[in-house]
């Protein structure tokens, strides 16, 4: 006669361990990848800011951008700048 | 050397005289401190982000110099007189920024309303629905229609005349 043996694993680890697998590949910061963008990275360029900006026209965070924290300080900056050249919105839903 | 860009935002009316007229008093002011221009580039009429003075649109401008160590404080001062007390009429936005001196030159710009004009057929021809735009029989024959209908109405209206002239 042989045993079963059973494993006691509660379901809560068992859900960490799927979601840590789940996770995939980190995001990488696409600056730091390839650093000839930031030269790109003005209050001018609009059209590349607009990728870091929601639809209402805030600033979006770096755990969903996956910028670093350098970068997402200099990003920062270059979007209030355009803001105040009325090249972005402060606000989108306004006008 | 420290190497500076000014972007100013003016009224949409501007007249090329009037944009030639803060050229030439930005280029006294820079010569006087001993500074060199390098470039000025009119960005062209866009839609604002935000209304500005009741403005939707505006012309933005690009200028660029360089300047002594021992002259920069005395020029940025003159330059924000220029802005604000000169010609705060025409100009409601500015931003002074330090560039790097061994960076490239080179930048880039959102399109203007210039560069893409936002009509109906240009959106059309973009967006590869060109089919739109030459449906002229179709809508030929509207006004072909409408122009009859117009010319019987206005035969009508001629009988009647003659009718009560009669």
């Amino acid at each position: 006669m042989t045993k079963k043996i059973k494993l006691k694993i509660s379901a809560r680890l068992l859900k960490k361990k799927f979601r840590k697998k789940s996770h995939g590949q980190r995001k990488r910061c696409r600056f730091t990848d390839n650093p000839d963008m930031l030269h790109d990275l003005n209050y001018k360029n609009t059209d590349l800011l607009r990728k870091f900006v929601t639809e209402r026209g805030k600033i979006l965070p770096s755990r969903i951008s996956g910028n670093s924290s350098s970068v997402q300080r200099i990003l920062a900056k270059e979007v209030k700048k355009a803001r105040i050249m009325a090249l972005l919105p402060f606000c989108a839903t306004e006008y | 050397m420290f190497r500076y860009e000014v972007l100013y935002l003016t009224v949409p009316e501007i007249t090329k005289d009037e944009s030639e007229a803060i050229k030439a008093h930005f280029t006294k002011v820079i010569r006087a401190h001993k500074g060199t221009m390098t470039s000025f580039d009119r960005w062209g009429k866009y839609r604002l982000a935000y209304p500005v003075n009741k403005n939707e649109y505006g012309v933005y401008f690009l200028t660029r110099f360089e300047v002594e160590g021992d002259q920069k404080e005395a020029l940025l001062a003159a330059i924000k007189e220029i802005f604000v007390f000169k010609f705060n009429t025409l100009i409601p936005k500015h931003i002074v920024e330090r560039l790097d001196i061994e960076a490239s030159l080179e930048y880039r710009r959102p399109d203007s309303l210039e560069d893409n004009p936002q009509d109906v057929d240009t959106f059309l021809k973009r967006n590869e629905m060109e089919g739109l735009i030459k449906k002229g029989p179709g809508r030929k024959n509207y006004e072909s229609r409408d122009r009859a209908q117009d010319a019987g109405h206005a035969d009508l209206d001629i009988d009647m005349d003659g009718d009560q002239a009669e």
